[in-house]
């Protein structure tokens, strides 16, 4: 791995007296698309959620270690939040479009942001639509309601909408488990192309779709992070039985 | 309880069994018609082909479905590969077989020749490597690989030996020639099969290492530790 965006030593997160993330420690390179893969409940979106900090809202939580982005201690308590989410953005599995017009869907951050003039806000939500491969689709019906798209366009909306706040990272926890699958391959070619500027770390229980959409793989069970690796090799030669068995669908 | 695709993978494996046991039985029959032994007769050689070819194309259709079904991956995906390749390689062997057998009954005065030449020998651990071969795919053992990349090499430098020994009896023997040349054949198919048993353990090795040694240059010491 050439270029480290992200390093995390050691963290540990507990549901109170409950221990869901035990030690990870992991390198997750810049501009490449890392896929966490593992059974429901082995801590994969727990990890998601750890790096932009999304389960401080969870009161019983507490975490230990480091996770650097960019060698910044995210959980440093001189670190403010909301510049981590600014830098960080994140896509749902359920599409979650604001009850406004899909202009104003993205236009939303950058307007909170401080941007008021008309023509950048313009540039901006064109220039994120057409990132979110969906400017053709939506670009005369700017002023429609969002929620009259359909689950596949709200999905691509809401990864406009994450990319007009101008992020570094994308997290996206299982963004297409909702979805037919052209709209599926829509999002995974999106994936695709969006690694040449932002570093992607998805979240999914398609083992087919981390295989065609990452560079790397990384493996959790039962808290802990089993392996991590090329892609390639995860899903041809994997060092670990427990990984074996999982992707080859043979597990417990 | 074994799943659905274990059933498959388990099938797909028998098929394999299968048709390398066949070809492994028309190699002796190959044999022992060069020998000049009682040798089954051409219907019968002609319908174990026959089945060869089918479960040739068995494989192939059960590996494609599984391919398209199942999405195959790590060691499983490398099996279903190797189960192409190693059918492949077995119809060969098959159909080799059955040139030496339909060669080996009319050549004429080819005794002296197979003795001078030590053909016999030959033949044998050609017959030999076929059966380590199968051994190979069914127990995966890496000690049956090595013995099989030895035997190879053997089994070519002696077929080499034997055809520059015939090439040199025909020069001052004229009446050597029509046998000698259809022996040399006979000779090439043999070198063939065994050639067919490398590609098989290698694909065997493939489908236990996820290393791909074809085209390496044999080391003898690196399969006998």
């Amino acid at each position: 791995m050439k270029d480290i965006k992200i390093q995390v030593n050691d963290l540990s997160l507990y549901y109170g007296e409950k221990k869901a993330l035990k030690e990870i420690s992991m390198q997750i390179p810049a501009n490449k698309v890392t896929a966490l893969i593992g059974p429901s409940g082995c801590g994969k979106s727990t990890f998601l959620r750890c790096i932009n900090r999304m389960n401080d809202l969870i009161p019983s939580v507490s975490i230990t270690g480091q996770m650097l982005v960019e060698g910044v201690d995210i959980y440093d308590k001189n670190v403010d939040v909301v510049n981590i989410r600014k830098k960080i953005g994140m896509v749902f599995q359920k599409s979650n479009p604001f009850p406004k017009s899909i202009y104003e869907n993205v236009a939303y951050g950058p307007r909170i942001n401080g941007i008021k003039s008309k023509r950048e806000l313009d540039e901006i939500v064109e220039t994120s639509l057409r990132q979110a491969a969906i400017w053709d689709e939506l670009k005369d019906r700017l002023d429609d309601s969002a929620l009259g798209l359909s689950g596949g366009q709200q999905q691509r909306l809401c990864i406009a909408r994450t990319l007009a706040v101008s992020p570094d990272i994308i997290l996206m926890d299982e963004p297409a488990s909702a979805l037919d699958p052209i709209s599926t391959s829509k999002i995974e070619e999106l994936v695709h192309q969006l690694k040449e500027k932002y570093t992607i770390i998805i979240v999914t229980h398609n083992m087919q779709q981390a295989a065609r959409t990452s560079d790397y793989t990384a493996f959790f069970y039962l808290g802990e992070l089993i392996e991590m690796g090329k892609t390639n090799t995860i899903f041809t030669k994997p060092e670990q039985k427990q990984t074996e068995d999982y992707i080859t669908g043979r597990f417990g | 309880m074994a799943s659905y695709f274990e059933i498959e993978l388990e099938k797909l494996k028998n098929i394999i069994i299968k048709i390398g046991s066949l070809a492994e039985n028309q190699v002796k029959e190959s044999v022992k018609a060069l020998l000049s032994e009682p040798v089954a007769e051409g219907k019968e050689v002609k319908k174990v082909e026959n089945k060869i070819d089918k479960l040739d194309i068995k494989i192939d259709e059960v590996c494609q479905s599984i391919f398209a079904l199942q999405q195959p991956v790590a060691s499983d995906l490398r099996f279903i590969m190797s189960a192409m390749q190693i059918s492949n390689e077995i119809e060969r062997i098959g159909d080799l077989a059955v040139s030496i057998i339909k060669k080996s009954k009319n050549i004429k005065d080819k005794h002296d020749l197979i003795v001078k030449f030590n053909i016999a020998d030959l033949a044998r651990q050609v017959e030999l490597i076929t059966a380590k071969t199968n051994a190979c795919f069914l127990t995966r053992e890496e000690s049956t690989i090595g013995e099989i990349f030895v035997l190879n090499k053997n089994i070519k430098k002696e077929a080499e030996d034997a055809i520059q020994g015939i090439i040199a009896e025909m020069k001052v023997n004229s009446k050597a020639v029509v046998s000698g040349t259809n022996l040399i054949i006979v000779l090439k198919h043999l070198e063939r099969i065994s050639e067919h048993c490398t590609n098989i353990a290698e694909s065997v090795y493939f489908m236990i290492h996820a290393k791909i040694i074809k085209h390496e240059k044999f080391d003898e010491d690196k399969y006998n530790n």
